[in-house]
């Protein structure tokens, strides 16, 4: 049911800021409990993280990298705006993930837990960054490209690219990284399935 | 507001994970403070300060500490609130005991560290404060206190917290205290800035 106006609102720059800051740090910080781990994700940054460990290099500079074809895609489907915020909270999130474990580096680390505190906090990261009018490209733009010219669902085009992601990294790690990998992914999608919802947080 | 905006209401559901997301980012970021050694505000604060100087866990206290605050709570809040602020503090003491032997840091920046417990904590408190849970006592307490007596909510809060600081200053070397004091700064912005039912509209 959409809003009569006078219940509508928006967010002052200010609290956009504090927003996708908050919401950029947070993400950046539970991806960094993930690369300690040595797990995956799925989407761009499970994509990043496979080529980073393969190749053993940094998973910031990879993840900026595989963006990068998004962009191209982004600006002629979903115009200038879209695409600049996309390449600075994707640059953020990169500089931020190589950054953090200068500063911040665990002795032990319990694989449960570790996972559970990505899904939790890169989940509402992502929120927040959602939220406050910030975007981190990616797949979800060959999504909505695919559901325009083709018919095909977004999500199961997202769905789809997860599976190949995961199926993938059976063949390239071990079971047990599989394994907490998809814990941790399900809990991170379980977090915005449930919170991602413009009925409740109603500032724009 | 019309009578027929009613706010829309989380199902029990949506309450449990909720209150489970929120403590397990505060029970994480209670590991960054306490390898710090740093203290915060309100009864979560109370109970580092005294698991430092009795070498307890912070869980194991946290439990206790609370414990008088839930007569408080029931009185004034009612019995929904109480029950999920007692899952949402055994839930975090529980949590607590589980992550102290099993996360650990090599390397933690204090700078770093206070700013990402003040993140986490601020996000774990506005999440269960969304789903109507709370982790205790003070606040409580000191809505009973303005009711019954006419001290102000806001004065009793920043009393206890004055306090708190003014005793951890006698036990913490000064720069841990004025650290600490910085966290609890970060954590009350993050739930300043979002904590507005005008905004975030379930309840």
């Amino acid at each position: 049911m959409p809003l009569p106006d006078e219940y509508r609102q928006s967010h002052t720059p200010l609290e956009d800021l504090q927003g996708l800051s908050i919401g950029l740090i947070a993400a950046a910080l539970g991806l960094s409990f993930l690369t300690s781990l040595g797990f995956l994700t799925g989407q761009t940054a499970g994509l990043a993280l496979i080529i980073a460990y393969l190749g053993g290099w940094s998973f910031g500079i990879v993840f900026w990298l595989v963006n990068l074809p998004f962009y191209l895609l982004a600006w002629r489907r979903l115009g200038p705006e879209f695409t600049l915020k996309s390449l600075g909270c994707v640059t953020i999130l990169s500089v931020l993930v190589d950054l953090i474990p200068r500063w911040m580096a665990f002795e032990t680390l319990n694989p449960i837990f570790g996972t559970l505190c990505f899904g939790v906090l890169t989940g509402f990261g992502l929120l927040g960054v959602f939220r406050h009018k910030g975007s981190l490209g990616g797949l979800g733009v060959v999504a909505l490209l695919a559901q325009d010219r083709f018919g095909l669902r977004a999500g199961y085009v997202q769905l789809a690219a997860d599976v190949l992601i995961f199926a993938a990294a059976l063949f390239l790690f071990e079971p047990r990284v599989v394994g907490y990998s998809l814990f941790g992914a399900v809990i991170l999608n379980g977090v915005i399935a449930f919170n991602h919802r413009r009925d409740r947080y109603i500032a724009e | 507001m019309t009578d027929t905006a009613t706010p829309p209401r989380h199902s029990p559901l949506e309450d449990a994970l909720g209150l489970v997301s929120g403590t397990t980012l505060c029970a994480f970021s209670l590991q960054i403070l306490t390898t710090l050694g740093l203290i915060t505000g309100q009864t979560a604060g109370l109970a580092v300060l005294l698991s430092y100087l009795t070498g307890a866990s912070f869980g194991l206290v946290f439990f206790v500490v609370n414990l008088p605050f839930y007569w408080f709570g029931y009185r004034r809040m009612g019995l929904r609130f109480t029950l999920k602020t007692f899952a949402s503090v055994a839930l975090l003491s529980g949590l607590s005991m589980l992550m102290d032997p099993r996360v650990a840091f090599e390397t933690l920046h204090p700078a770093i560290g206070i700013l990402v417990f003040g993140v986490m904590t601020g996000t774990g408190l506005l999440i269960l404060f969304r789903h109507g849970g709370s982790l205790g006592g003070i606040g409580v307490m000191a809505l009973y206190l303005q009711d019954s007596f006419g001290w102000r909510a806001g004065w009793v809060q920043l009393g206890f917290d004055a306090l708190l600081f003014a005793v951890a200053f006698l036990f913490l070397p000064p720069l841990l205290v004025v650290q600490s004091l910085i966290g609890a700064g970060i954590v009350n912005v993050v739930i300043g800035l979002n904590h507005r039912r005008d905004r975030y509209i379930a309840t």
